[in-house]
């Protein structure tokens, strides 16, 4: 939490050299709030990481769940499909967690790739703005027993909020920009 | 031709630069180039289009920059949108469309708000008791302090054929003195006759968005879920085109121009109609 305070000041003293009050995004202060949302997103992938290896304990993959949860607005959804299926299955996050903890491998590793994409802002009817950042990952299960050894690439479109929020501080109301994660769809690939 | 080939080649590869080793110095997985390439989402079609982002899709141009729109770039980028696979475009034509939009006396570019462009969303919903598809087409519309995408039209099979009215002698009719007795026949007309769509007018077009909705309210039609994606645009002058998604080995994949039309008098209605099926 400490560390997104810290961004969000840096976001604020980012932003604050355009005009605060205006509610269109300057190329600078979307440079701001891609590199906060990256983090978030950043911090999710180290999430999933840590819920899908098999090292982690049941208490502690919680904890993490409980975590990664709090990246995400209410009501967020991952949307699945594989290459043999275009059809999306939905899973509320918390559920998307849980499955991905029970897998039933004796090694699991999640690895991400070093690209990621991040489109424009879109302002929404509520005037809050919208986007979406593109990740892809490698997964990696064996089952020693079973004699199973499953690998995909996955890419994830994770929809981001952008929202202008305020807080006090030292008696002082400051504004900025926060970002809460959104739906994700997971598409499998075929690389 | 062959100088051409090179060039696309030499800008793919220059992409692909990236690759190399396994894992990057984070410690995360080295792209090989493949994703770099892949047009990841319709936004970055958008952006590639219109030569507004860099090569490797990290920078955004936006207008201050020397880069932004540059002819070359647009250049290259447009010849990696085409799908060069599946779709079969006649190398001709995609050279005729790239010289259009890239003319230096008229060059055209795509905007997201600017409308002539729809999405198609093939879906499926419980119908009857049973999964069947559903086509929606969205658009973008200015609302409250932002933009939203809307359902404008549906194509569904039971809807469809749910309406066929019959033409010349076989067209039952409501006759002109019907009124004289209080139009006591349309018991006939409209219980007995399977086809009462007999008794409209002739310019009677059935809207199936409201009966679409109304089946969602009355809970005879339930979303299950959503199996592909396109995008039809209208927005270059004397142009149509496709835009689909690829997920497949390879560089040429993400978002690509699938079909390619360069269209005449006329054959704007014939393709619109094509696309909501209509006869």
């Amino acid at each position: 939490m400490k560390k997104y305070i810290l961004s969000l000041l840096i976001l604020f003293s980012a932003t604050s050299m355009v005009a605060l009050a205006q509610d269109n995004i300057s190329p600078a202060r979307k440079q701001a709030i891609d590199s906060l949302a990256l983090e978030k997103v950043k911090d999710l992938s180290k999430y999933i990481s840590i819920i899908g290896s098999k090292e982690t304990q049941f208490s502690e993959a919680t904890r993490v769940m409980d975590r990664a949860e709090e990246l995400f607005a209410p009501d967020a959804e991952m949307g699945v499909s594989s290459i043999n299926n275009s059809e999306i299955a939905y899973y509320k996050i918390r559920r998307y967690f849980e499955r991905l903890m029970a897998l039933n491998y004796d090694r699991v590793n999640i690895s991400w790739y070093d690209i990621h994409y991040i489109s424009d802002l879109e302002r929404q009817p509520d005037g809050r703005y919208v986007g979406v950042i593109t990740v892809y990952q490698r997964f990696e299960g064996t089952s020693q027993e079973a004699g199973l050894n499953y690998r995909d690439t996955t890419k994830k479109d994770i929809t981001i909020y952008v929202e202008k929020k305020q807080t006090q501080i030292a008696g002082r109301t400051i504004e900025f920009w926060d970002v809460m994660l959104g739906d994700v769809r997971v598409t499998e690939t075929s690389a | 031709m062959r100088i051409k080939i090179i060039i696309i080649l030499l800008f793919i590869t220059s992409i692909h630069s990236v690759s190399g080793q396994v894992l990057s110095s984070s410690g995360r997985l080295m792209d090989d180039g493949r994703f770099a390439a892949s047009t990841k989402q319709v936004n970055q079609f958008f952006r590639r289009f219109n030569a507004e982002e860099s090569k490797e899709g990290d920078v955004r141009y936006y207008s201050d920059n020397e880069n932004y729109r540059n002819r070359e770039l647009r250049k290259s980028f447009i010849n990696i949108l085409f799908d060069n696979e599946t779709s079969d475009i006649p190398v001709e034509l995609k050279r005729e469309f790239l010289n259009t939009v890239i003319s230096e006396s008229y060059p055209q570019f795509l905007n997201f708000h600017g409308g002539e462009w729809f999405a198609e969303a093939n879906t499926v919903f419980s119908y009857g008791g049973k999964s069947q598809e559903v086509t929606l087409f969205l658009k973008l519309q200015p609302e409250g302090l932002g933009y939203e995408w809307v359902i404008e039209n549906v194509n569904f099979e039971p809807f469809r054929i749910a309406f066929d009215k019959p033409e010349g002698d076989q067209k039952k009719f409501l006759h002109p003195l019907s009124h004289e007795l209080g139009f006591m026949n349309l018991r006939k007309a409209i219980q007995d006759d399977p086809k009462p769509e007999s008794y409209t007018p002739k310019d009677f077009d059935p809207d199936y968005l409201t009966l679409f909705i109304f089946e969602i309210k009355k809970g005879n039609l339930k979303f299950e879920t959503v199996k592909e994606v396109k995008y039809h645009f209208f927005q270059i002058d004397k142009w149509y085109f496709e835009l689909s998604q690829f997920n497949r080995p390879g560089f040429n994949t993400g978002w690509l121009i699938s079909n390619l039309v360069k269209l005449g008098d006329g054959d704007r209605d014939v393709i619109m109609n094509f696309i909501y099926g209509r006869k």
